[in-house]
């Protein structure tokens, strides 16, 4: 195992960690994993905004106690329902988010929002159309 | 909005040709696709005023230079998209909800692996790594094999016939007559 800088893709951004990779996991104190998924460790277990998740006594992805604490952010992710790619060899993990999240955001009918850069690269955010209609129109030069 | 890794460099010369009077975007990551499983293009969704989906993903080309691949006369496309554009709510071409819902493409599992895999492929290529991204990009058209934009994206980049086997004119030979666009069904 060894101590390895890390770039997280994550769905909005991407941060630089450092951890321990181990094959595919990736090993981290709370502080680097509050960086990598805005993950923070609370008495009530693995925090996200307002939603905690109770660490599993057996939970594979964690280790270590106190200042030896570390979680796998690739186990972690898996266990949320997070798919992870990742290329150690590169020290790049891609996770993406939770797949029940975007199909059930995507049958409420509400158009999920975006904001992306045009050819100047101004930002347009789709839900500052309201009141409009939008032809969102996918096209590419390939 | 252009799905294109290599962004301005790619879509840049379409767009300056075009000159829309519209917002113009380019979604180098595949953002927009990932949210709505967009698998080809030219395709759309209609928004209506309050940010509802009213007609979700189809194909959705502006004219008949490409009437092989789209088997429909696209001008009844466009007089619907007029049709909406004037009526609202209340044109023919709005969707009831539940039909919305059945047309749908909602994601599976593998097709959001697919699309983390798509972006660490995307991001090994842009950082010096094309032969590793290479790897990457076919597993995440194995897990989505739909995607054409997963495919043609990936082939662009790089030589497709060395570093895939294949190209876009072999895998449509390869469909047999069977359609390359999902038919356009445009009454609900």
């Amino acid at each position: 195992m060894a101590a390895a800088t890390a770039t997280i893709l994550l769905p909005a951004c991407e941060v630089t960690v450092t951890g321990e990779a181990d094959a595919d996991a990736l090993w981290l104190t709370p502080a680097e994993l509050a960086k990598a998924g805005r993950w923070e460790l609370k008495p009530d277990g693995l925090c996200r905004g307002p939603l905690c998740v109770p660490v599993p006594p057996a939970a594979s992805w964690v280790r270590g106690r106190g200042a030896d604490l570390r979680v796998d952010l690739t186990g972690l992710s898996r266990y949320m329902g997070q798919p992870v790619a990742a290329s150690p060899e590169r020290g790049v993990w891609s996770i993406g988010e939770a797949v029940g999240d975007v199909a059930d955001r995507l049958h409420s009918l509400d158009a999920p929002d975006f904001t992306l850069p045009d050819f100047d690269g101004r930002t347009h955010t789709l839900s500052s159309f309201r009141g409009r209609k939008v032809f969102l129109l996918a096209w590419a030069s390939w | 909005m252009a799905l294109d890794s290599a962004g301005a460099a790619a879509a840049g010369e379409f767009i300056r040709a075009a000159g829309p009077t519209h917002p113009s975007l380019i979604d180098t990551r595949y953002d927009v696709a990932r949210a709505y499983n967009i698998v080809n293009v030219p395709t759309a969704v209609w928004i209506d005023e309050e940010g509802r989906i009213v007609r979700p993903n189809e194909m959705a080309f502006a004219d008949n230079r490409w009437i092989e691949y789209t088997k429909f006369d696209m001008t009844r496309y466009l007089e619907a998209v007029r049709d909406w554009a004037e009526r609202g709510a209340h044109s023919a071409y709005v969707l009831d909800a539940k039909e919305r819902r059945r047309r749908l493409s909602l994601p599976t599992a593998e097709h959001a692996l697919a699309a983390a895999t798509f972006r660490l492929a995307e991001h090994l290529h842009d950082t010096g790594h094309p032969e590793t991204a290479v790897a990457f990009f076919k597993r995440a058209q194995a897990l989505q094999p739909e995607s054409w934009c997963f495919k043609r994206q990936a082939w662009a980049l790089t030589d497709a016939e060395k570093f895939y086997g294949t190209t876009f004119q072999k895998e449509v030979a390869a469909l047999g007559g069977r359609p390359y666009y999902t038919p356009l069904d445009l009454r609900g």
